[in-house]
């Protein structure tokens, strides 16, 4: 098998590949590498090379991991998994990614398409209005520096508590939607002055806001889907895709210049610049990890203030309440974090970077009506081939700290797929297969085609058969908003 | 004197890429700025009515440049605009230092009235160098879109 790279890869299973530290100096655990043959043969040079990078990163355990969605990243491969000891190991903002809490949330409806298809070029235009996309867009929430505090501490909370959403919104976001121990005073200036506006705003680049179809006859696990509220007969569901915007990527890039006179103080080498990192129990590792949980409530009060617009939208367009159209939220996950969780090693700071946790069945961390089917892990696709719904399983429990797959991932760089494709073109196309795009930027809208990714379909079969989730739903899209 | 950029096909998967050139550190610095400008919207649809004055000094022209770049990015967000053009001035001070005085051209974010293009969100280390080859200039910068 021809791959991208001269490392030796091993292989595992038909869905598992290794490269052992033998591949580079300073491995300290083999690189596994999920993906099928055809996925792994296609995987740029760039994540073998990073992959084997994080694995030489001290107190690192068991293995570097890389999802099949995995490509070339900023010190991580996106799709990137790694788990540190907590006592022994490091924090890197590289490993979670400037967006941090970039992630998925999925509202399900009691709609059907026949419902919503007669309004859902108002629906589109009204989505599109009540929630900002693009370069410099602000939000109509109004904080001040005291108000922008409570939402870096208490995250979706506070959004709940101001009326932007139901208490029972907070059951089934990851951590209830506030992640203890963010500290505002860990946070620049310059990230608050970035972050202050943008709540309730969905950025650009690879972040969507999606009405989406879901049939019965792309439902795979009918037991699981019922009682995640996902009935087919074309119900309507709706996916936003957005992290903590400005606010984040300033926190990330004030703390990689900390850890990099950090490491040196440290004696820590590493091989990239962006693997810049600090002890997890030193000064600069805890600051970070306060202030990176501050941009991670943040996303999650995003994410929420955009749920009630959503739901906004649906009940000024077709005319009855949000209640009655049974527009509950399915779930909210983060796939740009780093988190301390138990393992049998210990107390492990997992880095899923472009990856989503997917805790099976059983998981005492799972709201109550998720504990038998595992949790809802949400992937998002290009705009035009659609996205998937995934159940968590015991297997990636065991295999990869709790991680899998967060999207279908790139294969063609923004740049190429502009030349190759104009948004106009791509909006009326879509138009034409019954999708409706709205987006701020023309040239944003090319740099998403679909072609521009991987076939999200086989990048789903191999987490199933690998074991680390179980296929759920297909969701369709019918309309799609982009910055 | 003379700048210019082109942005990269094969580089950054997921963002973007651009190597900029000038005849001198300053002209360099010029061309790197039009690219991150050029990169969130097209430059000729936007006005000039706002203006910010930014002075910034380092020892390593490098650093310079990447923490001016992230300037541009900042002061987006932050005051809610896009940029038409800049003014730049580099000179070596007495000690070493290089000391860069910037004034930024924009207006506030208005799509229908703009060409808007890419929300840059942060200007990266990855593949990150500038140096001078000969006569020239030259760096490569991968901004995280």
């Amino acid at each position: 098998m021809k791959l991208n790279t001269r490392m030796q890869v091993n292989r595992i299973s038909n869905e598992v590949w290794e490269v052992p530290p033998s591949e580079k100096e300073g491995m300290l655990v083999p690189a596994r590498i999920y993906a099928t043959p055809a996925i792994l043969q296609a995987m740029d040079a760039g994540v073998f090379e990073q992959v084997t990078n994080v694995a030489c990163l001290p107190g690192i355990r068991r293995y570097a991991l890389c999802m099949p969605d995995g490509h070339w990243g900023y010190g991580f491969p996106i799709g990137g998994v790694a788990a540190f000891d907590a006592r022994s190991g490091i924090i890197s903002p590289g490993g979670v990614g400037y967006d941090v809490n970039c992630g998925m949330r999925l509202i399900r409806t009691d709609l059907a398409r026949e419902d919503v298809q007669p309004y859902l070029e108002r629906l589109m235009t009204e989505l599109f209005r009540r929630v900002p996309a693009g370069v410099g867009a602000g939000g109509f929430v109004q904080l001040n520096r005291s108000s922008f505090e409570q939402v870096m501490t208490n995250g979706a909370r506070w959004c709940i508590e101001q009326g932007f959403g139901w208490h029972r919104d907070l059951e089934v976001i990851e951590e209830g939607g506030r992640i203890i121990g963010a500290d505002p005073s860990k946070v620049s200036d310059q990230a608050v002055s970035r972050g202050i506006n943008q709540l309730g705003t969905l950025g650009s680049g690879n972040h969507y806001l999606e009405v989406q179809v879901v049939s019965s006859d792309r439902i795979f696990d009918k037991e699981t889907a019922s009682a995640w509220g996902i009935t087919g007969h074309d119900q309507i569901v709706v996916m936003v895709h957005c992290g903590s915007r400005g606010f984040g990527h300033q926190v990330a890039s004030d703390y990689l210049k900390v850890f990099e006179r950090a490491m040196q103080r440290y004696g820590i080498p590493v091989k990239d610049q962006q693997l810049a990192c600090a002890p997890f129990e030193s000064i600069e590792g805890q600051d970070y990890f306060s202030a990176m949980n501050c941009a991670a409530n943040t996303a999650f009060a995003n994410r929420q203030v955009i749920t009630h617009q959503i739901r906004e939208a649906f009940a000024a367009v077709l005319g009855r309440s949000a209640e009655e159209m049974g527009m509950e939220l399915v779930y909210d996950v983060a796939h740009n974090i780093a988190k301390v969780e138990r393992y049998p090693e210990g107390e492990l700071v997992v880095h899923r970077k472009g990856s989503t946790r997917a805790l099976g069945p059983g998981s005492p961390t799972l709201p109550p009506r998720y504990r038998m089917t595992g949790q809802p892990v949400i992937c998002g696709g290009s705009m035009e081939t659609g996205s998937y719904l995934l159940a968590g399983t015991e297997g990636a429990v065991r295999d990869t700290f709790a991680s899998t797959m967060h999207g279908s991932g790139r294969t063609m760089s923004r740049a190429q797929a502009k030349k190759a494709v104009r948004g106009e073109q791509i909006q009326k196309q879509m138009k034409q297969r019954g999708i409706i795009v709205k987006a701020v930027s023309m040239s944003g809208l090319a740099e998403e085609a679909g072609f521009a990714y991987k076939n999200i379909s086989e990048v789903v079969e191999a987490v199933d058969r690998a074991g680390i989730t179980r296929t759920v739903a297909e969701l369709r899209p019918i309309g799609n908003i982009k910055g | 004197m003379s700048h210019a950029f082109h942005f990269l096909d094969d580089v950054a998967t997921a963002d973007l890429a651009f190597d900029a050139s000038g005849d001198s550190l300053q002209e360099l610095f010029q061309g790197a700025t039009c690219a991150v400008i050029d990169a969130m919207a097209d430059p000729l649809t936007v006005g000039s009515m706002w203006q910010q004055t930014v002075e910034r000094t380092d020892e390593d022209p490098a650093e310079l440049l990447f923490d001016w770049l992230s300037d541009l990015v900042y002061w987006k967000d932050a005051a809610g605009v896009i940029f038409s053009r800049s003014e730049l001035t580099l000179t070596r001070q007495d000690h070493g230092c290089w000391k860069l005085t910037g004034l930024l051209y924009g207006e506030p974010v208005n799509g229908s009235a703009q060409t808007l293009r890419a929300d840059v969100k942060g200007i990266t280390k990855h593949l990150y160098e500038v140096k001078q080859e000969g006569m020239r200039w030259h760096a490569r910068v991968v901004v995280d879109v």
